[in-house]
């Protein structure tokens, strides 16, 4: 009996885990552009066009983004309005796809990390020597 | 008072007797006085789940430790709900760490640093 009432209560766990997150990205009611602070506007005006047409979600997720901007160091901010607007325009899954490897990358120790970014930069720095 | 003499009379005999009851007996004894009881008491509905003889949940004795573990599922369902609102309460924090850090997210979606993610490096 205390096992089945173990384990009854460990897949309500699970299955809370599981739906949690999903119900929150899917119930989250969208946010007018007016009503972010001048702040807010500040930081997300390189996707302010396309604000409206994100689902709420998303604008909860962008929000979120926001409020860490002034805890950046100025080259992070740099960072952070070049890229938004592209990072905007990803599809939800390429952008799932994108955190789901990011994590995987920050998983790993950091010299192999160090080494994957080289990696990846030297190849990216000679991509358009190539195309020349 | 004759019942309370004979109850005197009758108390060192059944004292020495029980002294004489072994380990066994005594288990027997038991088991048979519960069938006795079961036979007249009523069903016992246990944690609202299951209905068992009344001396079935006389018997049912858990030690503090399985006590214990029977609250392990609870308070992981409780520690699972609380460290998943502390992680969804700031859904862009890992968004902002992806946009700023050295690596553009571009390169997460490449399909070669995706395989050399994959795979052990080698120097």
């Amino acid at each position: 009996m205390a096992r089945a009432a173990a384990a009854s209560l460990i897949v309500a766990a699970a299955l809370l885990t599981l739906a949690g997150p999903a119900a929150a990205r899917d119930d989250s009611p969208q946010t007018p552009w007016r009503t972010l602070s001048p702040e807010q506007q500040r930081i997300l005006g390189p996707i302010a066009p396309e604000w409206e047409r994100m689902p709420g979600y998303q604008q909860q997720r962008m929000l979120g983004a926001a409020r860490q901007y002034p805890n950046l160091q100025p080259i992070q901010k740099q960072r952070f309005e070049e890229r938004i607007r592209s990072w905007a325009a990803m599809t939800p899954e390429q952008r799932s796809a994108a955190r789901e490897a990011f994590q995987g990358m920050r998983r790993l120790p950091p010299e192999k990390q160090h080494e994957l970014r080289e990696r990846w930069l030297q190849r990216h720095s000679r991509e358009p020597q190539k195309s020349r | 008072m004759k019942e309370n003499e004979f109850m005197d009379r009758l108390r060192p005999w059944l004292a020495r007797a029980e002294s004489d009851v072994g380990e066994m007996q005594a288990v027997r004894l038991k088991a048979a006085r519960l069938r006795a009881l079961d036979a007249v008491r009523e069903p016992v509905r246990l944690l609202g789940v299951v209905t068992v003889n009344a001396g079935t949940a006389q018997t049912l004795r858990y030690s503090v430790f399985q006590q214990g573990l029977l609250w392990v599922p609870l308070v992981a369902l409780l520690a699972t709900l609380a460290f998943q609102s502390v992680r969804e309460s700031d859904p862009g924090e890992i968004d902002a760490q992806l946009l700023t850090q050295e690596l553009p997210p571009d390169a997460y979606l490449d399909q070669d640093f995706r395989t050399w993610l994959a795979q052990p490096l080698h120097r």
